[in-house]
């Protein structure tokens, strides 16, 4: 088992909108990511006040990147699919003690 | 008589550190120890291989799994249109006991290698907080 430092991103988009937040996370050094369904649950008194609708449906991007590039997925994905545009979405890292499974850029690959 | 004195004396005091010793010893045994802390173990495989990973991860003081429907997004372009990508998977959630985890690890680092098309990935968070002894008990498999 090898440690890196890494950091998983969840990303929670309105239904439709993963694959823009994964485009985005592509362009600063994402490999790759899950994507599962969720449903939100909104203060009703809240969007009423505010005087919007959220989406029920939504989407967890969930990406699993190197703690160097996480800041500038997360500034991507808050451009890319942030609150103030469609895809309404909200993102936050949290911190990764062991990983398996994915290969660091430094790992020789093996000739099989 | 000073000898045989002086023997006494180094006897007595052999004898209480004797009677000492074990008081030292009870102290270091009543020593309560820390509470395992918990940890998420978030496992990524195929939607197939699902229930073999979940099973295969009982066996670590696991007690609670959840098991999300999920898709892959890192198929390529071509491979899309081929029809031959399987981005169908399955996120296995786990809470396990830290001291748990490194075999955890080690052993599924194994499976993903041997088991056929057996290939994931895995990580763990830390938690930190729960409410409830109950529940804390049932999460860290105390009842053995």
């Amino acid at each position: 088992m090898k440690q890196f430092n890494h950091e998983v991103i969840f990303c929670i988009v309105n239904s439709g909108f993963s694959e823009s937040a994964m485009d985005a996370a592509k362009e600063y050094g994402a490999r790759g990511g899950t994507v599962f369904r969720a449903r939100g649950t909104a203060n009703l008194e809240a969007e009423k006040l505010l005087n919007i609708i959220i989406q029920p449906e939504k989407e967890v991007v969930m990406i699993l990147v190197d703690s160097t590039i996480r800041d500038d997925i997360l500034h991507a994905l808050y451009r890319a699919v942030g609150l103030n545009t469609p895809g309404q979405g909200i993102a936050f890292s949290l911190p990764v003690d062991n990983v398996i499974g994915i290969s660091s850029p430094e790992e020789p690959k093996t000739e099989e | 008589m000073k000898n045989e004195n002086s023997a006494e004396n180094m006897t007595e005091q052999a004898k209480k550190k004797e009677k000492a010793a074990p008081v030292k010893k009870k102290a270091t045994q009543t020593r309560k120890p820390m509470p395992p802390k918990l940890e998420l173990l978030f496992t990524i495989v195929n939607r197939d291989k699902a229930d073999v990973f979940t099973a295969l991860l009982e066996s670590f003081d696991i007690n609670l799994q959840l098991v999300v429907a999920a898709e892959g997004t890192a198929t390529t372009e071509m491979l899309r249109y081929l029809g031959y990508s399987d981005n169908k998977k399955a996120v296995i959630i786990s809470v396990i006991r830290k001291d748990r985890v490194e075999a955890a690890m080690n052993f599924l680092n194994e499976k993903f290698k041997t088991i056929k098309n057996g290939k994931g990935i895995a990580y763990t968070v830390p938690m930190t907080g729960t409410i409830g002894v109950a529940i804390y008990q049932f999460l860290i498999n105390s009842n053995k």
